[in-house]
């Protein structure tokens, strides 16, 4: 499963919404997700993909490919590791 | 007063109030565990600066809020060290909003990071203190008994938790194991600036009689004495620090010392 396949998973299952509307281009608006439902996302990415997301950085979020993309390049990053 | 010795896990101790204790609780000789949930660079900074102070830290990662992880770590703990002295509980998490908004999720987030972590990691913790005359100190805050707008949720986990004091303060008494609170006003940490930047709190300075903010500091020193065995007739008790706040609501704050 990619990436962002697991986090469309994360996401849909903790905002109860369907993961057929969630598009790259979706914001968490979009997403019905209110701010506890994105914070619950951000700690089931990070433990899912043993990051971590700053606060900082995931303000810096406008919609779910933002997302999908910090988590990608921190993944590859840590690959290299 | 000093915990020579002695082995303390303080959870939520990146930043705020638990840093502060965990620091206070190092320069009295204390061995230190420091929890944090997900901020592991603010951790390793309190353990370092815990280190400089010549006792050990150790940092482990849990969120509290899961009774899973919660197990994890008091079993790293039990490999790692195999007895505990000092347990305070001072993670803490919120939904802050009106009442009529607090959704099943919001509810249960609170609860379970501020009361059900307490029980649970209290449970696990009396395994590791046994003959060790262990203490407990929770963190609570005067939202429990006073009403601040939006803090619904989080006041109402912080009263359950000093009522889960007071039993176990009772109940543990066999156990050799002293359990007390520790209540402050608006203390100044990272955690209020959300409460200012949304206009609920307005700089407490004008409104503490004391004359200035209530600091980590200051809590810390508290915590540490009723860790002490001079605190030990203390049992079950939830200590207000507040600067007078809520001996004196109508009084403005900046009173003049002599």
């Amino acid at each position: 499963m990619s990436v962002e396949e697991q986090i469309r998973d994360i996401v849909s299952r903790i905002a109860h919404v369907d993961k057929g509307i969630i598009t790259r281009e979706s914001t968490f608006k979009d997403m019905k997700a209110d701010s506890l439902d994105i914070v619950q996302a951000l700690v089931a990415v990070e433990e899912a993909f043993d990051i971590e997301i700053p606060d900082e950085e995931a303000q810096k979020f406008q919609n779910f490919g933002d997302f999908v993309s910090y988590v990608e390049s921190r993944a590859a990053k840590k690959d290299e590791a | 007063m000093s915990f020579e010795g002695k082995l303390a896990l303080v959870t939520g101790s990146g930043r705020g109030i638990g840093r502060a204790t965990a620091l206070k609780l190092a320069s009295l000789g204390c061995d230190i565990i420091v929890n944090y949930f997900r901020r592991r660079e603010t951790a390793e900074s309190t353990a370092k600066d815990i280190q400089a102070l010549g006792v050990r830290a150790e940092v482990v990662k849990a969120n509290v809020g899961d009774p899973a992880k919660i197990d994890e770590m008091f079993d790293t703990i039990a490999n790692r060290f195999g007895y505990l002295d000092i347990l305070i509980s001072n993670a803490a998490s919120g939904v802050g909003r009106p009442i009529m908004d607090v959704d099943v999720k919001a509810w249960d987030w609170t609860m379970d990071i501020n009361a059900k972590a307490f029980l649970l990691c209290v449970q696990r913790a009396v395994q590791l203190m046994e003959g060790r005359a262990g203490t407990v100190v929770s963190i609570s805050s005067l939202g429990s008994r006073f009403v601040w707008p939006t803090y619904a949720a989080v006041g109402v986990s912080k009263a359950a938790l000093e009522a889960l004091t007071r039993y176990l303060a009772i109940e543990m008494i066999p156990k050799g194991i002293r359990v007390n609170a520790v209540s402050a006003s608006a203390v100044n940490t990272e955690a209020l600036q959300f409460y200012i930047r949304e206009g609920y709190v307005k700089d407490s300075k004008q409104t503490t009689p004391a004359g200035r903010m209530v600091t980590p500091e200051d809590v810390a020193n508290v915590v540490a004495f009723l860790c002490s065995e001079e605190a030990f007739m203390i049992r079950g008790q939830t200590i207000v620090v507040d600067g007078g706040t809520s001996v004196a609501p109508f009084i403005p704050g900046g009173q003049e010392q002599a």
